[in-house]
Parts: structure tokens; C-alpha cells; sequence
């Protein structure tokens, strides 16, 4: 019969993970699937998305890879990528595939249209888009459909609309088959079997309940018949489906002729750079070699040096054999209008690491003296555009972006989509909200998991908080949390990476609205950008350019002397003294509490050492257990040597690539050029593994990995403990990938904003003020440090004050001046019309001159500014309050102040400790005194010594010490927390472990004065830790500076348990690509 | 004690140990059971805490008829002129009231003072005097709160002898105002608790009435009474509440409700006859009552209504006052009838119940379409042996209490996956129903339970149903 020389089936209604909430699994294992089924193909057709496409295709290309790899023949099969059309005028769901490369820009013209024309996430499409659109597509109509729609299909695009029919095992699919049967026959049109699938196989129907309860806000208890009724929409093999269509085979024939007709595959998806940089008359490859040798010739008018000669030469042969001189030539202009503007930025990753780019100015790394460990910045065979970020002032980043999109015009320039997953915080949320959990045990659930970023849902956690794992219902939710871990929830804007075209962008990819006003983003990410291979601009924000360029201006301005990030000396001892301190308050991406310890331990000399220092102190690094070795090894306890292979090999096959870090791999590159040298991967191995770890973050993949990769390590005669550890480190990196070509650019960074901290410490300050939010420190922290390293700092005052903080005096070091941008509350426009008008000699004047509310002034007396007008913080209060609500229009005629005088209240004078209150409490920082000041008489009775006073005690004594808590942070696997604290002298570092935590949960999670009791350790390199054994929480205490004030004492922005994610700008590093 | 407020739970009222803690009230419950695990929570119940303040505002009408409700926590009581009455002196009934308080497992803190602002303040910060009470017995908002702590103004006494127009200029007109009724310069009227009900009629015994026998006569009559009222307007009751008096301060209320417009004084009688019979525990007159009153809590229009001579309208009528006898002597979760539920498996697709229609409608059949399901369902199914093609055919014959059918005509499968969620293991066996038509023309609703092949080697069939 039929059934046995029936075709291989290919199911082409496929819906995936980004139907969101709609399909229950990845496109990838949609096509794992089929393909394990022995399907001839599959058509990829997700609602109004074709957003999942690219992960089919490459997870096709990996198969086959695979298959060759292994030398299994490669089955033929068919990917066909489109698009399920759901409509919002009833019209019913229509499939449609683009059967060539027109048709396939015509469904991202529509889906665009649909878009761009709902609010954000949203795609609204109504029947005249379909008839405008559908040429060159084949069509599926999903029944019910009515005649007349149908016939006007068929006569708009003849032969090319199918119905299509399904089994899905409701009672009445014969009846209702028989029934499309005829019509079909009615109107002439073919009959197409599928089975409308929505997983790949019948296990996922649990998951897809959840997801359907979580899509329609209702838990799967209630959600009754909105669940499917079974298992049945998975994809299901050639014999169940012939045996389902047995009354209707030609449904199933009509599947190779529907397949025969698509043409169109992704890698049709040729790429044509922008021309806009390139003048007419020259070629892209003609003008940036010209444009080189210009800029070269003017940094070195004496003759560029032969190095750099040899080196440009080397790399413009290669951008042209790649025919990479467009990207170039785009980064460049996109560079060159950033500092025409005065925007600071730099460059990174492998390709800015390149001469190239130094003498372009993209960066200011110079090559020729960092020998870079892979001088080959691209890799021509592997095909894929090469990597530059570009980072810009944080402020100021916003006028790069709407260059670039008047530039090439927002029809060829869109902004990358980022995937938002679910992570484990949002998704115990909301599998726990579905399985109708109540809301506190979900909350519950949702704290084990500690930071949102952590990876994985930890079952010790879930003890911890007191919740039994394997309570079913617990048990289910993890269960459910683990399966949905790295499923797209919706797509959101990438922070900063253009794609930009030639040709319209549309005809690509859809473009959809960004919540924020006057900007779009396409429907793909980074990862697909990446496997098309389409160019990929990163206009990335980062606070420390802002910062640096702050800093700049100041010192331009007082001393006169003007730096850019190239011309900051390179040498200077003083500088790395400071650092080798672990005084480092501020500085760029060395200010965490572990670099801060780690600085001591590694004491930098030289600029490579920076390099080292960033990249050392993350997870890769820290998971393959490479942090003490490397550290023995520098400090000459331990010998450098190669780990190296059992003959044959060549034993010093890994002394090229770990020669600068001392035989220790620490960067991301050396870790897979380690995986591939050592453990002997072939280059499509190679491939896989770094596609696994560097775009597709799912977890799960890497494991397939592990095995090999130990495996082929120990074989070719490595030490076990070594492979496992190179793994764990490879890993590592999946999370937050750091490779050297990122840490160069970043060590540059560390210098400049050391550098300035050193020399210019006031103006560091009041830039790094002025630079707010970023960073990991409070204001009140950053004039602490100020203070600590002798600077002279002011209030804010309104006679003196601008808007920014500022500098006072006329040499160095000068006088900091508080800016009232200190003020929370305070608005810029006030303190520019305060400047402007100043000085005042009383506070009517100021209300009436510079147009103040009252609103202002409560603020300005709050703030305790009035100091230069004679009124303390509690008579300007008493004043302000008297001032009418609004403006003073009236008083703008007349000169003459107009309230009458009043007899003086003779108000109570404010004790200081209650001024230190009130400081905190209007500006978070007080200069006049630290709140422990007042509480030391009390805890000096108790014996608890100042933190300053650790320093002096023996190691192994018993102390202890309170003060405010700046930091606690769990890093790592959570073994221990680290908690900050600050008294009037000092700061002390508390160590908790966890277990002790466990019995101090409360105090350690709610005090904002903390007593801790403890073990003094201090090791070699003079790091002081208390290893607590008691915690007691004072917040009380503060109470007793001022019975009305409750002063706000606030932790600094890298606390955890405030703000359990990263700040901004510590966001480390996004995924690297540059290895080979 | 916590509530849901903005998408969080938060505590709204905490034991002193739990404020020792640290605790407070408006934190987040999980921001506390992280720092103290385990913490015991229970819902908050405000319109129980509404109760019993207003249990307590009755119970204080022994002092005096001026009292009322101040807020969620604190009540008033104007005792001008009741101390003679009551017999006692102000020490006397402060300690008399303290100690039913704490009969009752209540804490209190009480005051006097001359207006009620001011007593309720000195209650509630605990002060002695007007001029050492805190500036928040103002009740003014956070942000005046703040300006005067900062001026360092933190008592009354502090503002007491200050200019109040000085005051006013900075802090608002509303400030003085709350000066002067917390100083006593001004007072404020109390608004009784109690506002009687529209309609309602009353009658007092001059004799305690000490048994139950006259009960519904009375209560007839005072219907009779309400009728007259409520005709006057045009209305009908829906709720009647009966009020019992009793000598020594107790105070019953009974209560019945009505489908239907009402006021027909039989009738009435009736639903309280009923009501009284069903009483968990019967009245108690203890010494008698000495008055009762009859209240019509909430009314509803009723025009005068013509006798119909068209029957439809009576019966329905018959059917509504049945009911309304029905709930009203077997309670209302007494009676039942089938619901339509929205669930895929057959056996939770409907509930028998007392509860009111949901929103759900009973699935609609495809027009020209068998129904899907049957008419009467077996619960449970009942198990029969069936001949069928693996893995998932038709039934072809079946027998079943003790005969043999021969499947003429089917339809399906209509595949009903188990609900996995009701199970704690989370699976168990699919269902494949059947309709099919035997040699005489009878359909059966037959399932399949156990996929073929997957879930069961030989899966078992059950008849589920009869169609008609």
C-alpha cells in the first residue's frame, strides 16, 4: 500500500520557542528532532516571527557539520523558513514560505508593517497586507477558511495555496477532513497534511500547559480549556502520519511538490556594505589604505616606523583578501564623528587591537608595543566579519546612535535585537504563579536564586530558604524552571549593536518598534547577525569614558595642560605604587572588593600586568581554579612550567600560547586554543565548541563537550586534574566570556582613570562625581576616599556651587566644591539659573533672581547650602517655608524684598549629631562627621575597637568592630560573604561564611550599622580580613543621633542585596568571537 | 498579620516581640522570613478587625449612646453627662471598661480629655498631657511632619505658644486648626455609630417578654407596620432583620433574606419562623427582652401589582418562594445542580453544586454535528472488554453486562490526555473516546484507557456514557 512507498514526511507547520509562549520548544531541537525522525525537512513557521529562523538553520549546519565530521552520509533535508501570518481581521492563520529571495523580503516588508505599526511586541496584519504582499510566497491556509477568501487566493497567486489539514485527534477529524476534502475539491486547490505542530515530541506537554497558563495569566488549574486537550501537536513520524492521512495520502504527496517549489535559504541572505564612507572615484579597500597611510604619516611625521610599516602592510592584505574595508572604513567615520563632537571612545575586541585601528584612532592600545598573543586579528577562513566594539560616553552615547541612524537612514540602520530568556528568578516566577503557588512561597522560591544572572537553580539554595525540594510541588516547579531555563520570553533592543545594510533593511529582516521613542530594532540577535554573517557595529555606553572625559575638561581648564586616552604617560611609578596598595577607590573596573585584594597579591609593574589584573579576577579564570597557580608562579613560589603531552607530541606545544601568563591559561583565547591544540579538536570541533560557548549560551550544550575535551587532553598524555580544570575554565567563559583583546582595551582604561586618580586626585573626584550613576561606589564613598588621600572638601553652598561638583583654588590638589547635583531632587535647570545669578546676599533675592520654587528652596535649606548667607540649616528651613509656593513673579518688578520682617524664632539649635542625620538624609553623605563619631564613647565601653585599629592587632586575635555597611556581596559559588564595613576612621573587610550566615541571615540582610565579632587574618601581601563568628545588627544605635532624622546610610551600588544585579558598566564583557 | 499590597505581601500589623525583631510594618513578608526563616504570617482580615471594633463600639453603648469608630483601631465616647447615669466617677469607669477589656484578651490604652481629638491623641501616643504629645498627633502629611522635626519643634508645647500665624504662613492653615482641637480650643462632634435604618418599626414591653411563644406575632405585627412604610414608597424589602433587646444589655440580631421583592407580613413571618427553627442555638431570653425592633436593611422598588390571570407568572412565583423557603430552612449550600466547568476530562467538566452559575456555558455542539457527549455519564465507568485494532482503532465489538454489541458506526478518537497536574507523579494514562452505534441503534461512549504501545501494554476499555 501507500504507507510503505509513502515519501518521508516533513512537517511544515512547525511553530518554535519564539512563537513565545505558543510553541514549547528551541528551533534547534525542532530540527533535532525531524531529523531523528528521518523527516525529509521541515518548515519553520513561527506567529508573525521569523525571529527563531536563524537558530534552525544554524542548528542544521551543525548537524551536518556533525554527520560529515563523523563520516555519516548527510541526509537530504529541507529547511524551508517563514513565517505563521496571524491576522487581526479574523482572517485565518496562513503559513507562508518565501520561495525565493524577493519573496523572502517581502515577508519581512509585511511583518515589518505589522510592527511598526502596533505598540511594542505586537505585530497587527490585516488581509490587504497579505494580498500586497504575496508574491513569490506559497501559501498554507489553516481551516476553517471560507470560500470566497479562498478563491481570491488562488486567483492572486495561482497555484502557489494549499489547505491544510490536520489530525489533531478531536473527535470529529474524519468528519471534519471529509468536509475540507470537499471544498478543497470545491474551489481546486490542493489538500497538504501537517499536524500544526507546537513540540517535538509528546513530552513536551506539560511544559507547553505551563507556558499556555503563563500566556494567558491564569494558573494550569484554571486554565481548563484553554490547554490543549492532549499530546498530540508534536512532531510525529512518516508511518503515524500516513496512517492518520490513510483516507487522504494525496494530502501527504502534496508535501515534496509544496517543498520542491521553495528555493530560498537564509544563506541566500547576501551581505553589501554601506558605501556612504567611501568617496566616489575610490574603492572601499583604496580609501582606507589611503586614509592609513594619511593618519599614519601625520602621528609620525619623521617616518612611520618600520614596525608599524610592516604591520599595516600585513593587515591591509589581509582586510583585502576579506574584503573587510567597508566595516573598517564605517567603524571609522562613525569614530571620526564621535570626536569631532568631543564624545570620548575607544575601541575593543580582536580587530581594534590592530594596527589599523591605532593609527585611525579607533583605538589608543598601541600594537607594536603589546605583542599581541594571535597577531591574526581575522580569521579569513572562518568567514565571519571581524569584531570591533566601540565604547562611547554614557552620557552622551545617545548622539552617536541618532548619527548613525541619519547617517544611513533608519530604513538601513536598525538596532540588534536582544533575546530576553527566561532566567531563573523570572522563571520561578512565573512557572510557580501557573502552578498556582501562592505568592509568598514563589517570592520564596525566587530569593534562593541569588543575582539574576545566576545560571542555574540550585537545589541548596532551595534548602536553604527553608523549602523541601522534594515536596512535589516544589519539586515540579524546579523541574519546570530547569526546562524553561533559556527560553525566549520576548525580544528587547540590543544596548548598542547597528546593523546596517546597503540595500533597505526590511527586505532582510523585520523591524519592530523599541520602547524607547525614535528607535527600531530588527528582529534578530547578535548570535544571528553573527551566523549570517551580516556587519555588526557595537555603539556600546560606558560611564568611565564620561568620567575620564570629565576629568579631561577639569584639568584643562585649571592647570591647562590637555590628555587623550593616547597621550596619558605610560610610565609612572607613583601610579603603580597606588595600585600595588589596593588603592584603587574609582579606578576603572579594578575598584571591586576581589580586585581590590587581588591588586596586593598580583602588584602590577607594567601595563601588561593591568591586562592580567582585569582578566584574572573572573569566572573562567576562577572556575578553572587558574587564579593561585598563576599567583605562586608570579610571586616565584612556584616554577613556571609547561604542562606538556606524552611523546610523540611535541612537548612544548603549549609554550607559545601560555608563554606571557607564566604557563597558567587566563584569557578566554588561550582556553580554546589550549581545547583545541591539546586535546587535538578537529577544526569543525573547534567551531562547535566555540559556537556553543560564545553565542548560544543554552545550557546543556557545553556538557557534550566535556567528555571530549578531557578525554582527548588525557589521552594525547595530559595530567586529569589539569584537562578537568581547563574545562570548568572554558565553561567559565561561557558565562561571561574575557578574552585579552577586550582586556587590552580595558587595561588602557584602568591606566588613564588611575593615572588621574593619582596625580589629579580632586579632579578624579569630582569627575567621577559629576559621572554618577556608575561605578561600584556611593558618592559618599568617593568623598570619603577624596578626603582620605588629602583633599579638601566643601559643601554644597549657593554662593559657591554649580550644578556639577567642582574644583576651587589654584593649585594642586585643589578644594573639592560639592555641586548641587549632590542634592537628591535638585534639577539642573535651578542650579544653572543659581549659578548664573549668584551671589545672593539673601534667600529672597535668590528665590526672586534665579526664579526658584519653594520646592527648591526646602531642598537647598534641607541640604544645609545657605551657610554663605549666614543661615544654618534649621533658619533656612524656618525662611524657606515662608516663601509663597511658586515663582515670585510679583517681586520681578519690584526690587524690594516684600515679606515683612519677622522677630526671630529662636528655634532650637540643631546638636551635630542630628546635622550628620540630616546630611545623610539629603544628600547621602555628610562632611561634617561620620555617624559612628557619635557612637564611639558607647562602643568603646563595649571593646570594639575601630576598623582603622585591624591593622595593628596580631594576626589570629579575636576583635571586634561595627560600622556602617557599604558592601556585602555573595560572590562566586557563595561559600562566603563579603561584607564592607565603614566607621569614622575607616573601613573594615568582613569574611561570613555561609554556614554562619545561615544563623545570622537576619542581621546580615538587614543592618545598616553592623557589630561584627571575629578572627583577625592578614596575609602576606597586608590584606586584613575579619573572619566573623558573631554578628550583631546596631541600625538601632543610629537612632540616637537624632531623634527626627533617620539618616540614610546607602550602600554602595555594587551591594548585592540591594541591587542583586550588576551595576552598570561592571556589566562584565558580552561574548568574544576572536579565537582560532 | 499581612495583606497583599502592590503585588507584594506585606506585614500590616505585628506582636510586640515581632517589632523587637526589627520587623515593621509595611515590609515586604519576604524581605522579613529572609531574615527570619519560618516566620509564622497569617492573613490579615480587616473587615474582621472592622467587627469587632464595632462589636465593641455596641457593647460600649452601657456608657453612653454617643460612640463611634475612630479609624481602624480606636473609638470615642462622649461621656458628657453619662458618668451620673452610669453611677460611677471617671476613675471608676476607666478601670470598670479596662477590665472588660481585658476580660475580652484586648489591650488598651485609654484617656480622657475634653474633646475627642485630643483624647484620642493622648490615647494613642500614650501622653499625659496636650503639650507633651509629638507633633505627629497632628495627623498633618509626612512632608509638614518632617519641617517641623527639622525646625526642631517635636511637641505640641513647642508650638503651643508660637504666633499661629507664623505657623499657618509655613505649614499650612490646617495646622493651627489641628493645634486648637488637640489643645481643646475647639472641639469636634462625634457621629454616633448607629444611624437607624429607613425603615423599621419598634415596639417596647412593659414587661419583659421571657419567652420565645409571642416571638412571631410580634414580629407580624411589627411587619404589619413596615408594610404601611413601604407601601407608602413603593418599595419592597429584600432583607429583614429583627433586633432583640434583652434586659441585661445582650443584643440578638436575626436576619432573612428574600429572593424576591417582599413585604407581604406573612410572609416574612414565615422566613423568620423558618430562621428561628433552624437556629444552631435557639434564643435565650435570660430575664426577657424588653424591646425588639424590626428593620428593613435594604429595600428594593415594588410596584403595586395587578393580579394576573395568566398562570406562567404564578408559578414561576411558586417556584421562587419554594426556593427561597428551601434555602431558607436547609441553607443555601443545600441545594444543588449541575455547573459547566471548563476542563478537558469528562469527569471534572461539570460540578454538582450549590454554587451560583459560573461564567462558563456548556460547550456548544458544531451545528449538524452528533453531540460530542453524552447525556448521562457513568461514575465510574464502567469496565467492558472490547475487540480492537492495535495501537489505536476503533471499537469493532464489546461486551458489556453480559451482552454483546456489534459496533455498526464510530467516530473518533477523541484523545483526552490525563490532567498531570492533579497527580503528584504528573502523568497517567490517556484516553481514546469513541462514539459508536451497536447493531440496535444504541451509542455508547466507550474509551480506551492507556495509549497502545506507550502507556499500557493492554489497555482497558470502560463505558463512560449513554447518548440518547
Amino acid at each position: 500500500m501507500s504507507s510503505v512507498t509513502a515519501p518521508r514526511y516533513a512537517e511544515l507547520v512547525a511553530a518554535t520557542s519564539f512563537s513565545f509562549l505558543r510553541g514549547a520548544s528551541q528551533p534547534a531541537d525542532m530540527v533535532t528532532r525531524a531529523l531523528e525522525l528521518g523527516h525529509a525537512g521541515i518548515g519553520i513557521a513561527d506567529r508573525n516571527s521569523v525571529a527563531g529562523v536563524v537558530r534552525a538553520h544554524v542548528a542544521l549546519r551543525d548537524a551536518v557539520e556533525r554527520a560529515q565530521g563523523a563520516g555519516q552520509p548527510t541526509p537530504y533535508f529541507h529547511l524551508l523558513v517563514g513565517a505563521r501570518l496571524g491576522f487581526a481581521d479574523g482572517t485565518p492563520d496562513i503559513i507562508a514560505y518565501p520561495s525565493t529571495r524577493r519573496g523572502w523580503g517581502r515577508l519581512t516588508r509585511l511583518l515589518s508593517a505589522g510592527n511598526l505599526r502596533a505598540t511594542k511586541g505586537e505585530c497587527l496584519l490585516y488581509e490587504a497586507d497579505l494580498f500586497t504582499f504575496l508574491d513569490d510566497w506559497q501559501l498554507i491556509v489553516m481551516p476553517p477558511a471560507d470560500d470566497k477568501l479562498l478563491a481570491r487566493l488562488i486567483r492572486a497567486a495561482p497555484c502557489r495555496v494549499w489547505l491544510g489539514a490536520a489530525m489533531p485527534r478531536m473527535g470529529r477529524d474524519a468528519r471534519l477532513l471529509e468536509r475540507l476534502h470537499q471544498q478543497a475539491a470545491r474551489i481546486g486547490l490542493p489538500l497538504i497534511a501537517t499536524n500544526d505542530a507546537l513540540y517535538a515530541s509528546p513530552a513536551m506537554r506539560p511544559l507547553h500547559d505551563v507556558m499556555s497558563a503563563i500566556r494567558e495569566k491564569v494558573t494550569v488549574q484554571q486554565a481548563g480549556r484553554r490547554l490543549g486537550a492532549n499530546a498530540e501537536r508534536h512532531l510525529k513520524s512518516t508511518a503515524e502520519m500516513a496512517r492518520l492521512f490513510a483516507t487522504a495520502p494525496q494530502a501527504l504527496e502534496e508535501i515534496p511538490r509544496f517543498m520542491a517549489g521553495i528555493h530560498f535559504t537564509l544563506d541566500q541572505l547576501r551581505y553589501e556594505y554601506p558605501h556612504e564612507p567611501v568617496p566616489h572615484g575610490y574603492t572601499p579597500q583604496g580609501w582606507l589604505k589611503e586614509l592609513v597611510w594619511d593618519h599614519a604619516h601625520a602621528r609620525w611625521p619623521d617616518g612611520v616606523p618600520d614596525k608599524v610599516q610592516r604591520l599595516l602592510h600585513e593587515e591591509l592584505e589581509i582586510i583585502h583578501s576579506a574584503q573587510y574595508a567597508p566595516y573598517f572604513l564605517t567603524v571609522h567615520d562613525i569614530v571620526q564623528y564621535a570626536q569631532g563632537q568631543g564624545i570620548l571612545c575607544q575601541g575593543r575586541g580582536s580587530a581594534a587591537n590592530s594596527a589599523v585601528c591605532f593609527v585611525l584612532g579607533i583605538t589608543a592600545v598601541d600594537p607594536t608595543k603589546h605583542n599581541l598573543l594571535f597577531s591574526r586579528f581575522i580569521s579569513p577562513e572562518r568567514k565571519e566579519p571581524p569584531d570591533i566594539d566601540v565604547d562611547f560616553e554614557h552620557e552622551r552615547r545617545e548622539e552617536v546612535m541618532q548619527y548613525t541612524y541619519k547617517r544611513y537612514g533608519r530604513h538601513r540602520a536598525g538596532i540588534a535585537a536582544t533575546v530576553i530568556r527566561y532566567r531563573p528568578r523570572s522563571a520561578v516566577r512565573e512557572v510557580g504563579k501557573a502552578l498556582g503557588l501562592s505568592e509568598d512561597i514563589t517570592a520564596r522560591l525566587a530569593s534562593t536564586v541569588w543575582g539574576s544572572y545566576a545560571r542555574s537553580y540550585d537545589r541548596q539554595r532551595c534548602v536553604e530558604s527553608g523549602l523541601d525540594p522534594d515536596n512535589p510541588t516544589i519539586a515540579r516547579v524546579n523541574d519546570f524552571v530547569t526546562q524553561l531555563l533559556g527560553y525566549p520570553r520576548h525580544l528587547s533592543q540590543h544596548v548598542g549593536g547597528f546593523v546596517l545594510t546597503q540595500d533597505r533593511l526590511d527586505e532582510t529582516v523585520p523591524i519592530h518598534n523599541a520602547a524607547m521613542e525614535g528607535r527600531t530594532f530588527i528582529e534578530w540577535d547578535k548570535d544571528d547577525i553573527d551566523a549570517l554573517g551580516l556587519m555588526k557595529v557595537d555603539v556600546l555606553a560606558l560611564g568611565m569614558l564620561t568620567c575620564i572625559r570629565k576629568a579631561f575638561a577639569l584639568i584643562e581648564t585649571h592647570i591647562g595642560r590637555q590628555y587623550r586616552l593616547d597621550n596619558v604617560p605610560g610610565d609612572a611609578p607613583d601610579v603603580y605604587e597606588m595600585l600595588q596598595r589596593g588603592d584603587s577607590i574609582g579606578v576603572f573596573q579594578v575598584e571591586s572588593r576581589a580586585q581590590m585584594n587581588m591588586l596586593p597579591r598580583l602588584k602590577p609593574r607594567e601595563f601588561y600586568d593591568l591586562v592580567i589584573q582585569v582578566a584574572i579576577v573572573r569566572p573562567g579564570p576562577i572556575q578553572g581554579d587558574m587564579v593561585h597557580p598563576y599567583l605562586r608562579r608570579r610571586q616565584g613560589i612556584e616554577k613556571v612550567t609547561f604542562p606538556s603531552p606524552a611523546p610523540p607530541h611535541d612537548p612544548d606545544e603549549l609554550r607559545h600560547l601560555l608563554g606571557k601568563t607564566n604557563g597558567v591559561p587566563l584569557f578566554q583565547e588561550q582556553a580554546m586554543k589550549l581545547a583545541i591544540v591539546a586535546a587535538d579538536f578537529t577544526p569543525a570541533e573547534a567551531n562547535r565548541l566555540r559556537r556553543a560557548m560564545a553565542t548560544f549560551r543554552n545550557l546543556g550544550t557545553m556538557e557534550l563537550f566535556e567528555g571530549k575535551l578531557v578525554h582527548g587532553m588525557v589521552s594525547r598524555g595530559y595530567d586529569v586534574d589539569f584537562a578537568r580544570r581547563c574545562f570548568k575554565q572554558i565553561e567559565g567563559f561561557g558565562s561571561y566570556g574575557f578574552p585579552e583583546s577586550h582586556a587590552l582595551a580595558f587595561a588602557r582604561l584602568v591606566w588613564v582613570s588611575a593615572y588621574i586618580k593619582c596625580r589629579y586626585p580632586a579632579v578624579f573626584a569630582a569627575a567621577l562625581l559629576n559621572a554618577q550613576p556608575m561605578g561600584f561606589y556611593a558618592p559618599a564613598q568617593i568623598v570619603c576616599d577624596a578626603r582620605e588621600h588629602g583633599i579638601n572638601v566643601r559643601p554644597v553652598d549657593i554662593n559657591h556651587s554649580s550644578w556639577d561638583n567642582g574644583l576651587e583654588g589654584n593649585e594642586l590638589p585643589f578644594t573639592l566644591r560639592l555641586g548641587m547635583r549632590q542634592i537628591t531632587g535638585f534639577r539642573q535647570d535651578w542650579a544653572d539659573r543659581i549659578a548664573a545669578t549668584a551671589p545672593f546676599a539673601d534667600m529672597e533675592q535668590m528665590a526672586r533672581r534665579a526664579r526658584l520654587p519653594q520646592r527648591a528652596l526646602h531642598l537647598l535649606a534641607d541640604a544645609d547650602a545657605m551657610q554663605s548667607i549666614g543661615l544654618d540649616r534649621r533658619t533656612a528651613l524656618w525662611e524657606a517655608r515662608r516663601m509663597p509656593p511658586d515663582e515670585l513673579p510679583l517681586f520681578a518688578a519690584a526690587q524690594a524684598g516684600e515679606l515683612a520682617a519677622e522677630p526671630d524664632a529662636m528655634l532650637p539649635t540643631m546638636p551635630l549629631s542630628a546635622q550628620v542625620a540630616a546630611d545623610y538624609q539629603t544628600m547621602r553623605l555628610s562632611l561634617k562627621a561620620h555617624p559612628m563619631q557619635f557612637l564611639r564613647s558607647l562602643f568603646d565601653a563595649e571593646g570594639i575597637l575601630p576598623c582603622a585599629a585591624l591593622a595593628h592587632a596580631t594576626n589570629g586575635s579575636f576583635a571586634k568592630v561595627a560600622g556602617v555597611v557599604l558592601v556585602r556581596q555573595r560572590p562566586g559559588k557563595g561559600n562566603a560573604i563579603f561584607v564592607t564595613l565603614e566607621d569614622e576612621g575607616g573601613i573594615a573587610n568582613v569574611v561570613i561564611w555561609a554556614r554562619l550566615f545561615e544563623n545570622y541571615r537576619r542581621e546580615v540582610m538587614a543592618a545598616r550599622l553592623m557589630l561584627v565579632e571575629g578572627e583577625v587574618q592578614k596575609s602576606p601581601e597586608g590584606v586584613i580580613h575579619l573572619m566573623a563568628s558573631h554578628i550583631h545588627d546596631r541600625t538601632a544605635e543610629l537612632h540616637r543621633l537624632s531623634e527626627t532624622h533617620n539618616p540614610q546610610t546607602p550602600p554602595s551600588r555594587a551591594d548585592e542585596f540591594v541591587h542583586p544585579q550588576h551595576p552598570r558598566n561592571v556589566r562584565v564583557l558580552p561574548q568574544s568571537r576572536d579565537f582560532h | 498579620m499581612i495583606e497583599k499590597r502592590r503585588g507584594a505581601l506585606r506585614i500590616v500589623a505585628l506582636p510586640p516581640a515581632a517589632c523587637a525583631l526589627g520587623l515593621i510594618p509595611g515590609m515586604a513578608l519576604a524581605d522579613a522570613r529572609a531574615r527570619i526563616p519560618g516566620l509564622p504570617a497569617f492573613d490579615h482580615d480587616p473587615s474582621g478587625d472592622a467587627a469587632l471594633l464595632m462589636w465593641l463600639v455596641g457593647a460600649c453603648e452601657r456608657y453612653t449612646p454617643t460612640v463611634a469608630a475612630s479609624g481602624t483601631q480606636s473609638l470615642v465616647m462622649d461621656l458628657t453627662g453619662c458618668l451620673e447615669v452610669a453611677g460611677m466617677d471617671e476613675g471608676q469607669l476607666h478601670r470598670d471598661l479596662q477590665a472588660r477589656l481585658a476580660r475580652q484578651g484586648l489591650q488598651s490604652a485609654l484617656a480622657w480629655a475634653s474633646t475627642p481629638d485630643a483624647a484620642l491623641a493622648l490615647a494613642r501616643f500614650g501622653c499625659a498631657r496636650a503639650e507633651d504629645l509629638p507633633v505627629a498627633a497632628l495627623e498633618l502629611d509626612g512632608g509638614v511632619h518632617l519641617a517641623l522635626q527639622r525646625a526642631g519643634l517635636r511637641r505640641i508645647g513647642d508650638l503651643k505658644t508660637r504666633p499661629r500665624a507664623a505657623l499657618a504662613a509655613r505649614f499650612g492653615t490646617q495646622l493651627p486648626v489641628q493645634l486648637a482641637c488637640l489643645l481643646g480650643e475647639e472641639d469636634r462632634h462625634i457621629t454616633p455609630h448607629r444611624t437607624p435604618p429607613a425603615i423599621y418599626a419598634e415596639c417596647r414591653f412593659a414587661e419583659p417578654m421571657a419567652t420565645l411563644a409571642p416571638l412571631l406575632d410580634v414580629i407580624r405585627a411589627l411587619a404589619g407596620d413596615t408594610e404601611r412604610q413601604l407601601a407608602q414608597r413603593a418599595w419592597g424589602g429584600r432583607r429583614f432583620e429583627v433586633t432583640l433587646f434583652r434586659t441585661d444589655g445582650h443584643v440578638t440580631h436575626l436576619s432573612v433574606a428574600s429572593g424576591q421583592v417582599l413585604r407581604d407580613p406573612a410572609r416574612i413571618a414565615t422566613l423568620f419562623n423558618e430562621r428561628l427553627e433552624t437556629l444552631a442555638d435557639p434564643l435565650d431570653p435570660g430575664f426577657g427582652y424588653d424591646m425588639m425592633r424590626l428593620a428593613v436593611p435594604v429595600t428594593q422598588e415594588l410596584a403595586e401589582e395587578q393580579a394576573d390571570l395568566a398562570s406562567d407568572s404564578r408559578t414561576q412565583g411558586n417556584i421562587t418562594a419554594l426556593l427561597d423557603r428551601l434555602t431558607t430552612r436547609f441553607g443555601a449550600e443545600s441545594l444543588c445542580r449541575f455547573h459547566p466547568r471548563d476542563e478537558h476530562f469528562p469527569e471534572y467538566a461539570a460540578s454538582f453544586s450549590p454554587m451560583p452559575p459560573q461564567a462558563h456555558e456548556w460547550p456548544a455542539r458544531a451545528e449538524g454535528d452528533p453531540p460530542l457527549r453524552p447525556l448521562f455519564l457513568y461514575d465510574p465507568p464502567q469496565r467492558t472488554s472490547v475487540l480492537a485494532e492495535v495501537p489505536d482503532g476503533p471499537p469493532l465489538r464489546f461486551s458489556w453486562r453480559g451482552q454483546q454489541h456489534l459496533v455498526l458506526r464510530h467516530e473518533g478518537p477523541e484523545r483526552i490526555a490525563y490532567p498531570w497536574w492533579k497527580h503528584p507523579d504528573g502523568h497517567g494514562p490517556t484516553r481514546d473516546y469513541y462514539r459508536v452505534e451497536d447493531d440496535q441503534g444504541r451509542r455508547f461512549w466507550l474509551f480506551r484507557h492507556g495509549l497502545y504501545g506507550q502507556e499500557s501494554t493492554h489497555p482497558q476499555w470502560y463505558v463512560h456514557g449513554l447518548f440518547a
